[in-house]
């Protein structure tokens, strides 16, 4: 009898000492997070600072004691390797047993490539970039989630904040690089612009092959056809070429420009006053109405890496937190225990997150609602500005779950922009 | 025709550009008997240390005229400090080899220049387009152009006079001559080829350097220069016939202007236009427009 109660003794002081090691056993030692984006070649341009803000954000993380005590350890795969290499990365993360989830991937091709396969292994994949609005088009993915925007409603803005700041204009140029994002954006941009005025027309279109140096003849020809709006949904060093030799020859002056990923080179291209640029999204650091955080974020951004986030890197910060946020919801549902990999996909499933730079709602096909900042340049480098700028809300310009995306922009009409928040709105 | 004008003085100015391309590619060929793959890269470091130097030049305040004498000297700089080297320790050793030999040797000092540009100036892309600046504009038929290419075209028409010269007016050119027609017999008559060769070469890596440095205020430079300027110089080589200068040129006017002519009205054939070209003159002239038959011994 002496040696039970001795023993419940024993146990009853233990308990309050073994309890927090039980649960740290359920937790694991850290948070496997493989993370896919372009660390060399043409396209680190865009990859490298999203792979900054992934090192930056996951820092911070762990510094505040990671997610839900839990230390995120990332592996970073470089996708300038290729599809094939990034599938067989991804496969070996996911089989090793070290990943626990995926932010994958900047290349749109690379997340159309990567999706099945995360399907297939049954790993939580949560995309940072990955544009193309062909993701969920055709196709279930329930291990997938698109917590950003995607081209139609990225491109729609554009259309939009054309319509509403040069209602006259209606001869179009557009020179996108030769490729899918190129080819699919003139699309969606042409059926936006016609849709908002009927009278609009394509002037010149040009597809340039990706790494071209030299955009004299494209600048000749665009100039020949005298157009009112020149749309380019070009990036990198393509986009820093075709600005400087653009500016140059006066092409900024002569017609309303649009660079859709202008504000990726304001640190770098003085770009002149009232080009029409933005950041496929919200992830805008520096706009009026941004949060302390997303400043502080930019601060810290600065000093590390000695400039400050474009928007490529923001959107990778973003992701990380809504998975972040995915982690506590569902821990929180399940009543403080570490999550199963179902209880994270059930989490990420209709999740609504704030982010550095405003909310995102994850739909129930997966795909993001985020709101698209658009503005002006302001003239001069440095810390990126804008002006006029707009907030145009996320669910009223992404085509609704099922809708067949040109279809859906085709059914637009001019009173549909008209009724949009207006540029300048925002500051 | 309505873009008459436009049309011909774009072509002039991408003509321009690829005939510094081609023309040392050429001139290598014809001397040394060698297929360079390693041409671009000259191309893509004469751009490079273009735009270093004058980088650190301009932000110490220098006059911006100072721009143009600093791409000259940047392909000179690389000229001298490359050719001599690249000739002796890797180029002589493919004299009188088979292509293959000689492609795979310079091929392979390609890939080495390709990774050694990527260590040492990183993934991004470069400007200093003070030269352009200072030039100005020009209105030609209602479209602005740089004044900067059109001296580009005037500049590729004095090389190609400056380089008819050198060949048969100096000492240098004539035993040059004299080696690309017979090396035996030039060595049998006191000439050194040996010297004559380094001397080739080293010209030709100028002439691909300062390609690149005078596309360099206008364009940058970033990585895979090298890989896209060897693609292009290789067709208008081919076209104008290897080792013949008046060929390159008129190669690189029919290039240039097949080019823009694809912009203007085809865009989608822009990227195959100089191949096409290529195709249809070597169907019809299969040593190119100014090459000749050779007899091949076995």
């Amino acid at each position: 009898m002496k040696a039970i109660v001795a023993a419940l003794s024993l146990a009853m002081t233990a308990a309050p000492m073994l309890a927090p090691a039980a649960l740290a056993q359920d937790k694991p030692e850290q948070l496997g997070m493989g993370i896919f984006t372009f660390a060399s070649g043409p396209a680190a341009a865009y990859g490298m600072p999203g792979r900054n803000a992934a090192e930056l954000m996951i820092e911070q993380i762990n510094a505040d004691g990671g997610i839900g005590g839990v230390p995120v350890a990332p592996t970073y795969v470089d996708e300038a390797q290729g599809g094939e290499g990034v599938v067989s990365e991804f496969r070996r993360l996911a089989g090793d047993g070290s990943t626990d989830i995926m932010v994958a991937a900047l290349s749109s091709g690379n997340c159309m490539a990567l999706a099945p396969i995360a399907d297939q292994l049954e790993m939580p994949m949560v995309t940072w970039n990955c544009d193309t609005h062909q993701l969920f088009l055709n196709a279930e993915h329930p291990y997938v989630f698109r917590p950003n925007s995607s081209t139609v409603p990225e491109f729609v803005a554009y259309a939009a904040y054309a319509a509403q700041k040069a209602p006259d204009a209606t001869r179009i140029a557009i020179i996108n690089p030769d490729y899918a994002f190129g080819h699919d954006a003139a699309a969606i941009f042409t059926a936006a612009m016609k849709a908002f005025n009927p009278n609009a027309e394509v002037v010149v279109e040009l597809f340039p092959k990706l790494g071209t140096q030299s955009f004299n003849t494209e600048i000749s020809r665009i100039a020949a056809a005298r157009p009112d709006i020149i749309f380019s949904n070009m990036w990198g060093g393509d986009l820093e070429s075709f600005a400087r030799q653009a500016s140059a020859r006066g092409l900024f002056r002569s017609s309303q420009v649009i660079l859709a990923l202008g504000e990726s080179i304001l640190q770098r291209v003085e770009l002149p006053e009232g080009v029409i640029v933005g950041v496929l999204g919200d992830s805008f650091w520096n706009a009026p109405d941004a949060k302390q955080e997303a400043l502080d974020f930019a601060a810290a951004y600065n000093e590390k890496f000695g400039d400050y986030p474009v928007f490529p890197g923001m959107k990778m910060a973003n992701t990380i937190l809504v998975v972040k946020t995915a982690y506590e919801a569902a821990m929180e549902a399940n009543g403080g225990t570490w999550p199963t990999k179902d209880e994270v996909l059930a989490a990420l499933d209709g999740i609504t997150a704030e982010t550095l730079t405003g909310t995102v709602t994850v739909r129930e096909d997966h795909d993001g609602i985020v709101d698209q900042i658009v503005g002006m340049t302001t003239g001069g480098t440095g810390t990126p500005e804008l002006a006029e700028m707009v907030r145009y809300p996320g669910a009223a310009i992404t085509p609704p779950v099922g809708a067949d995306p040109i279809e859906w922009v085709s059914t637009l009409t001019p009173e549909f922009a008209a009724e949009l928040p207006a540029p300048g709105s925002l500051n | 025709m309505d873009f008459l004008l436009p049309m011909l003085v774009d072509g002039l100015a991408a003509s321009a550009l690829i005939f510094f391309i081609a023309v040392g590619l050429t001139l290598v060929f014809s001397v040394l008997r060698v297929l360079n793959v390693a041409h671009g890269s000259f191309y893509a470091v004469g751009a490079y240390v273009a735009v270093t130097i004058g980088g650190v030049v301009m932000s110490a305040g220098a006059p911006q005229w100072l721009s143009f004498p600093i791409l000259f000297l940047s392909a000179a700089l690389t000229a001298a400090l490359l050719g001599p080297v690249i000739e002796r320790t890797f180029i002589r050793f493919t004299y009188g080899k088979p292509e293959a030999v000689q492609i795979l040797v310079t091929f392979a000092l390609f890939l080495i220049f390709e990774d050694l540009q990527k260590l040492v100036f990183g993934v991004q892309a470069y400007y200093q387009d003070a030269a352009v600046n200072v030039l100005g504009i020009s209105d030609i038929g209602g479209i602005i152009y740089l004044n900067y290419q059109l001296l580009l075209i005037a500049l590729a028409a004095a090389v190609v006079v400056a380089l008819r010269v050198m060949l048969h007016h100096t000492r240098l050119g004539k035993m040059i001559v004299a080696v690309v027609a017979d090396p035996e017999v030039s060595a049998t008559l006191g000439i050194d080829t040996r010297r004559v060769y380094m001397a080739a070469f080293t010209i030709g890596v100028f002439l691909a350097a300062l390609g690149g440095a005078l596309a360099s205020p206008n364009s940058g430079v970033a990585p895979g220069l090298g890989a896209e300027a060897i693609v292009l110089g290789f067709a208008v080589a081919a076209i104008g016939g290897l080792g013949q200068i008046e060929g390159a040129a008129l190669a690189a006017v029919i290039v240039g202007i097949a080019r823009v002519l694809a912009i203007y009205y085809v865009p989608q054939l822009e990227p195959v236009a100089p191949y096409l070209v290529m195709l249809a003159v070597l169907l019809v002239r299969p040593y190119g427009l100014f090459g000749a038959a050779t007899q091949r011994k076995i």
